[in-house]
């Protein structure tokens, strides 16, 4: 379950965000105290509540003292668990750690480390992002444990879960301290690849003149099964005709200095055309291509290897974005 | 109830040992209802828990709709059957009760989220509430106390993390809870205002226990002696011998065939409300803590004024609460022993106690007029009535013979000659009536044991007795007790003493034991005497006790005095949770075997191999290793087994490892000593 769906409406409204930002400013390492710790009866503390008033009602009309005290004691827990619930989650600590990155509609991985002061461990700690599923944090026995957030976002760029929900319940469920921090939080988001059309059919525009005819290539290295965005030219189509198997050659190092990954020459509008600039990227890379990437107003030289995969995938992503910070 | 299961974001399943937990509650908060519930609301209750149980093994599944319908229907018409065949009023507390205990069996076995739990828990903690309407003493308190300890175990294991429920861990933070709990729940128990009832409510109903609104003396072949407390008296001033404490209770006007009852009534019609010229006798004040009798009347030594409100006096000079007396109720009294009652009897007063049925126990009366032709005076009279239970061979016994109804005085006076108390006050009130004397049989308590702990008087049903009260010009109503002729060891050290062996047999044997005068009667004076100061301290704890204790407390009572030492109270006792839960002992802290290693870190330091702060303890360890000129290899397995519990998520599930741990530690700073040595 999500916990987007149980936020109260004033919990999510602009206000209530701003009032928060002052009184628990953006830091990427957030120690609870009473300025930042809410807490409040849940649906089951009112219950319990009404039942220590019908209690008291019941004592009132029996004249039973023992009744009385009954709903005393319970009147009594109830105070004590509300010291119980703040102290909690009071003194502990949360630090953003590192996150992970991936593309559009995959779940990207953040670490929050939760601390705890020494002493007393706590129990039933949660936190989650509204759009992530709440994760436990195991600081009984230890510590400090890390919390790993997933998060799916819908739209390249930086993405930024905002403030992170913190809340538990223990001891008796009847309250719920609850807080929400801004740790700061960011991972980027690169475009939603697709996949398809050849990377060279971009390129051939710009490089007819250079291209090595495949057959008289010394580097002709080795032979291999077709693969989706595999060149047409590529394929064998002699053995094709014999053995109506699909073939296509591969190079050592397809020597072409200027295969170029132009946003103009890639139909769609301009998210499409970065999905499939990111598409073309992944695929040169997993041919060890070299490849260069043109946007406009950037350019980025030709190269292979992770690195450069990131440099470029962290260019698609963050295009058009005002990188603030 | 809301959505109460979607808070953990876990699902809404119930943890398996929480649910064991619950089972187990449920079953400890039915038990002591038990006394009060027909058989069959058991049966449903064990066959329900069954059901669950097999549902938890895995067996059976949960009942179907249908089921769960018939069920219902089934326990509804069990309910209306109950109340038809004992008898009980619809509204009755019993029923609701029966009805309350069903339907949480009926819950248990469809329990299946939390918000199911959380309704169970709930439930719980009202049954145990309900319990105390029906009993009060110590020992169930003590019973319930140890259920809502486990009520909120149940509650705490639903709230803690799945890999941590173990049930004695959820015991051990709810017993913490409960205990941090108690003190503030003491000051609103001492504080809170105490109200008048807000609408009236049926109470608990139930058999007449004591003595009852008539005797048939004839009828009762065995008088069973029970040890049950009637009530408890606290004395103002000095303590009374017990022989003279004569609790009156009903007055028994009214003969007819063999069954005494109380005379008709008469009210202020008849004549002006009573009242007492007292003058300026002192009285004899006095608390009564009177156990539950199902009745109105109360008891009081002769001719008391009633102190506290809903007491009330009644022409025959008892005491009358204005309800049946259905739980521990408290009345304080004022007794004028010299008070002379009734100095002039009306006449609808001297008619009513000299009534006599006509044309039965004939011998009887050819015996009163012989004797009072003989005795012209009348106390000359009665003065031969006793006399001759002196003399004559009759017999105190609580095994007498059957008498008839219709001619039971005759059997009685000439016949079988034994009988308990009340065969010789009925004989006795009898024969003065045939004389022209206004009498009448009274029936109450005599006596009574001093409880030598705190001084007040316990008084058992076996305590139980009769006596006669006759009118006499100037002297007014008199009492004449015949039973002291016959068995004066009765009156003077209790039924103990007068009992024969046959008699002994009929004792139960606590009481017996109580009789025995042994180190188990000294016992029994201490528990007596804890109930007692219970009985006063907290269950009879009314906005009356409380009116005195807080002006004796504050000096005067308002409600702002009494609003802040309510809210200083709490404060405090919330305080001293908070500073035990906020006070961080820093000595404490971290892993145990890491407090362990800063101990060994620490040794070696006063060897001279100190441990580098923040040094993981696979580096230190390899130093000492080279200090102690051993080769590294040697201490792999400690340095392993020492991090594998330092990070192991399940650190207690590895006792032999950390003894293996624990062990080479001690044998390093041994050779780092002899090192040093050398």
């Amino acid at each position: 379950m999500e916990q987007a769906a149980k936020l109260a409406r004033w919990e999510r409204s602009e206000r209530f965000g701003r009032w928060l930002d002052r009184r628990i400013p953006k830091s990427s390492r957030i120690t609870l105290s009473q300025d930042s710790i809410f807490i409040f009866p849940t649906a089951t503390g009112f219950v319990f509540g009404g039942l220590v008033v019908l209690l008291i009602i019941g004592a009132i009309n029996y004249q039973n003292s023992l009744v009385y005290g009954v709903a005393f004691l319970l009147g009594s827990l109830f105070l004590v668990a509300i010291l119980y619930t703040f102290r909690n989650l009071s003194g502990i600590t949360l630090e953003y750690v590192a996150s992970g990155s991936g593309f559009v509609g995959e779940p990207i991985e953040f670490e929050v480390r939760v601390a705890r002061p020494s002493g007393a461990g706590r129990e039933g700690v949660q936190l989650g992002w509204p759009d992530s599923i709440p994760q436990w944090a195991e600081i009984f026995d230890h510590e400090a444990a890390p919390v790993h957030l997933y998060v799916t976002s819908s739209a390249r760029g930086w993405l930024r879960p905002g403030r992170l929900l913190v809340e538990t319940y223990y001891p008796l469920g009847l309250l719920r301290a609850w807080t929400w921090v801004d740790l700061d939080a960011k991972a980027i988001v690169y475009p939603q690849p697709i996949f398809g059309a050849a990377p060279d059919a971009s390129a051939r525009q710009r490089d007819e003149g250079v291209l090595v005819d495949p057959k008289g290539s010394d580097d002709f290295n080795d032979m291999r099964g077709y693969r989706p965005g595999d060149s047409v030219r590529r394929i064998l189509w002699r053995t094709y005709a014999r053995t109506e198997e699909l073939i296509v050659k591969e190079y050592a190092s397809y020597v072409d200095p200027r295969f170029i990954l132009d946003f103009d020459a890639v139909p769609g509008d301009t998210e499409e055309r970065l999905s499939r600039l990111t598409g073309m990227a992944l695929t040169a890379t997993n041919l060890q291509r070299e490849f260069a990437v043109a946007l406009p107003g950037t350019f980025i030289e030709s190269g292979l290897g992770s690195a450069h995969l990131e440099r470029v995938l962290r260019t698609l992503a963050l295009y058009g974005i005002d990188d603030g910070d | 109830m809301m959505a109460i299961d979607s808070h953990t974001g876990v699902g809404s399943q119930i943890p398996r040992l929480s649910l064991a937990l619950l089972m187990l509650t449920q079953a400890v908060v039915v038990v002591p209802h038990g006394a009060h519930l027909s058989w069959w609301v058991i049966v449903v209750g064990l066959a329900c828990a069954a059901w669950r149980w097999m549902v938890f093994q895995g067996r059976w599944g949960f009942p179907s709709r249908w089921i769960k319908v018939l069920l219902v229907t089934m326990a509804a018409i069990g309910v209306g059957l109950d109340v038809r065949l004992r008898a009980l009023s619809a509204f009755s507390l019993e029923t609701a009760t029966a009805l309350l205990i069903v339907a949480f069996a009926l819950k248990l076995v469809e329990t299946r989220s939390r918000r199911d739990a959380y309704v169970v828990i709930f439930l719980s903690y009202f049954v145990i509430a309900t319990e105390f309407l029906f009993e009060q003493t110590m020992a169930i308190a003590a019973y319930e106390l140890l259920a809502v300890v486990l009520v909120t175990a149940a509650m705490v294991g639903l709230n803690q993390m799945h890999t941590r429920i173990r049930p004695l861990v959820s015991l051990r933070i709810a017993a913490t809870l409960v205990l941090q709990a108690a003190p503030l729940m003491l000051v609103l128990f001492l504080f809170f205002p105490r109200m008048a009832p807000l609408w009236s409510v049926p109470l608990p109903g139930g058999a007449q226990t004591g003595i009852t609104d008539r005797v048939t003396p004839g009828d009762i072949a065995v008088l069973t002696q029970s040890d049950e407390i009637a009530f408890r008296v606290v004395f103002d001033g000095p303590i009374p011998h017990p022989r003279a404490l004569y609790w009156r209770g009903i007055v028994y006007s009214r003969y007819d065939r063999g069954t005494w009852s109380v005379g008709p009534q008469h009210t202020a019609a008849h004549e002006p409300p009573l009242q007492l010229d007292i003058g300026t006798s002192t009285p004899r004040r006095y608390e009564v803590l009177l156990e539950p009798t199902q009745g109105v009347w109360l008891f009081a030594l002769e001719t008391p004024v009633p102190v506290s409100p809903g007491v009330e006096l009644t022409r025959d000079y008892r005491l009358v609460a204005d309800e049946p007396v259905r739980s521990l109720f408290r009345y304080r009294v004022d007794s004028f022993a010299d008070y002379v009652a009734d100095r002039s009897l009306p006449d609808w007063l001297e008619r009513r106690e000299t009534q006599i049925a006509r044309g039965v126990n004939p011998r009887a009366v050819r015996f009163a007029a012989e004797l009072a032709a003989r005795y012209p005076n009348k106390r000359d009279y009665l003065d031969a009535l006793l006399e001759r239970i002196r003399v004559e061979p009759y017999r105190y016994t609580l095994n007498p013979p059957r008498l008839s109804s219709d001619d039971d005085i005759d059997e009685f006076w000439f016949d079988t000659r034994a009988g308990f108390c009340s065969h010789y006050a009925a004989a006795f009130v009898y024969l003065a009536r045939l004389a022209g004397i206004p009498a009448r049989m009274v029936g109450g308590y005599q006596g009574g044991e001093i409880n030598p702990l705190t001084g007040h008087i316990v008084v058992r049903q076996y305590d139980a007795h009769a006596w006669a009260e006759v009118w006499l010009e100037d002297a007014g109503w008199v009492r004449m007790d015949p039973t002291a002729a016959v068995a004066p060891q009765r009156i003077e050290q209790g039924l103990d003493a007068a009992l024969s062996e046959p008699d002994r047999a009929t004792l139960s044997a606590l009481t017996a034991l109580r009789f025995g005068g042994s180190k188990i009667a000294d016992l029994m004076y201490w528990f007596e005497s804890l109930e007692h100061r219970w009985n006063v301290w907290v269950v009879g704890y009314d906005s009356d006790r409380q009116y005195h204790y807080l002006r004796q407390l504050l000096g005067g009572v308002s409600p702002v005095k009494i609003g802040l030492v309510m809210l200083a109270g709490g404060a405090v006792s919330l305080a001293l949770v908070a500073l035990s839960l906020f006070w961080r002992r820093r000595t404490q802290s971290g892993h145990p075997l890491e407090r362990t290693f800063r101990h060994f870190g620490k040794a070696l330091g006063r060897h001279g191999m100190p441990r580098a702060p923040e040094e993981s303890p696979r580096a230190f360890l390899a130093r000492v290793a080279q200090w102690l000129d051993k080769p590294a290899s040697d201490l792999m397995p400690l340095v392993e087994s020492l991090e594998a519990l330092l990070y192991n998520p399940m650190p207690d599930q590895s006792r032999h490892q950390r003894r293996f741990v624990e062990r080479g530690l001690r044998r390093l700073r041994l050779e780092a000593a002899l090192r040093n040595r050398n």
